[in-house]
């Protein structure tokens, strides 16, 4: 087993409000992690952590460890533009920038410097192939990414996450703006991706998590409640408050 | 507080299926015994129609079961729970085939008028249809103690095999037994220890519905 992230005694506040209390977790390579809880529980305030997109909101204060690899990268000097190279992020909504096709999947690659025209065109070829998006989209690529059907444009900013060649994906309920057909799509994806890269995903969707999920870790009013393989997690877990949540006895 | 109060209901009516099934198979083998004994085909040939009726009934509840699963996609103690009653429903209807088998031997021994009863007989369907009630009972009340003592009640309906193969051996030595009947009689004596092993089966999937895995 090896993981990429280790967490440990992680707390957050959002000014006096405490969001996550005492979190210790693993993240595996080639699996996916999937964190349930009901709304205000902090599994999106834990996901955001292994990015550092907590750092955008003011008043919001961490301590404990997030280990990427053994490095916190809540240390002062860690290269945060360098963790989100290698920790891309899927949103709830399908944010494509308003530009081509092309120039979404380029944006990132550009960005870090990458100039040459046929270099460019592999990587988005690429990463829109291992985003299954490739068939649809080969043939207008010069489109505006915007024309693209909501599960086509998640598919696209996955494709955008992988073109930076991450090592971890981190998903924020990524397809409950999509339609059953398009989140078939999303689910198929991430259990090709996960051959290659880890995957986190925020879910409300209980099906979701135990249909490709591999860990589940139970998050309730800020503290995680229960963390073990998803089969366990759905048949027999160990805590009576994961029990009542899952099987929709608990508010 | 439960979000899930139509599902729960459906979890109570299923149960209730479960003990209704139960009673009826229950039933029978208590009549089939007396029919046996009574050599009373008249009852033998109702027990064998109504073994149809234990029969529909387990095609029902695995119906409902197939429909709680598809509607209600039960996790965890649910899961468990709908997945042991399909288990236990295959026991009880072979224990309702073992009623009918008995009431069909009934029926083939229609003209022996030599009945030789042994009192284990008696005693082993009494402990059988005792352990199907138990295990049931600890499946409604979810109740892993009750489930136990139905597994261990299994040595009980075993040893009185035993004492009814050593009577019927006596019987035959002592030439005091019809040697039709005494095959016969052997036969029951071997369904109703085959209905306590059932019973020891439910209990084993009421203590899998309660812990998540089998009993060591």
């Amino acid at each position: 087993m090896s993981n990429v992230f280790t967490i440990n005694n992680l707390n957050l506040h959002y000014g006096d409000f405490q969001a996550l209390k005492d979190i210790s977790l693993d993240v595996e390579r080639n699996k996916v992690t999937a964190l349930i809880g009901p709304s205000g529980c902090g599994k999106s305030t834990f996901l955001r952590c292994l990015n550092r997109m907590n750092d955008l909101i003011d008043d919001c204060q961490i301590d404990g460890e997030v280990l990427y690899h053994d490095n916190n990268v809540y240390d002062k000097n860690y290269d945060v533009i360098s963790l989100r190279t290698k920790v891309g992020m899927v949103f709830q909504k399908p944010n494509p920038f308003p530009m081509t096709i092309f120039d979404n999947i380029a944006y990132g690659p550009r960005c870090q410097g990458i100039k040459d025209k046929t270099e460019l065109t592999k990587i988005v070829e690429t990463s829109l192939k291992k985003a299954a998006l490739w068939e649809e989209v080969k043939n207008r690529l010069k489109e505006n990414a915007m024309s693209l059907s909501g599960g086509q444009q998640q598919r696209l900013c996955i494709a955008r996450a992988i073109a930076m060649e991450p090592e971890v994906i981190l998903m924020d309920e990524p397809t409950s703006a999509l339609d059953p057909i398009a989140t078939l799509k999303i689910e198929q994806l991430i259990n090709d991706l996960k051959e290659n890269y880890a995957i986190v995903i925020v879910t409300h969707s209980m099906q979701q998590a135990a249909r490709i999920s591999d860990n589940t870790a139970f998050f309730h009013m800020g503290e995680l409640i229960e963390y073990n393989t998803t089969d366990i997690i759905f048949t027999t877990p160990a805590n009576g408050k994961t029990e009542d949540y899952i099987t929709g006895r608990f508010g | 507080m439960t979000f899930r109060t139509q599902f729960e209901k459906e979890l109570e009516e299923l149960k209730l299926s479960l003990i209704k099934m139960g009673d009826l198979v229950i039933k029978n083998i208590h009549l089939s015994l007396h029919s046996f004994i009574d050599m009373n085909t008249d009852l033998a040939d109702k027990i064998i129609k109504d073994d149809k009726l234990v029969n529909q009934l387990e095609y029902d509840i695995e119906k409902e079961c197939m429909r709680i699963i598809l509607r209600e996609q039960p996790v965890a103690k649910d899961l468990r729970l709908i997945t042991s009653v399909l288990k236990m429903i295959t026991d009880l209807e072979r224990i309702g085939d073992h009623a009918a088998d008995i009431s069909k031997l009934t029926i083939f021994m229609e003209k022996n008028n030599k009945p030789f009863v042994v009192k284990q007989v008696h005693k082993m369907a009494d402990a059988s249809e005792d352990m199907i009630k138990m295990a049931l009972e600890s499946f409604v009340n979810q109740d892993q103690t009750i489930a136990l003592k139905v597994i261990e009640s299994d040595d009980i309906v075993d040893d009185y095999f035993t004492e009814v193969q050593k009577s019927v051996a006596d019987a035959i030595r002592q030439n005091n037994i019809d040697a039709d009947y005494a095959i016969y009689l052997m036969m029951v004596a071997k369904y109703l220890e085959r209905i306590g092993d059932h019973a020891v089966n439910i209990a084993e999937w009421v203590i899998f519905s309660i812990l998540g895995h089998h009993r060591n």
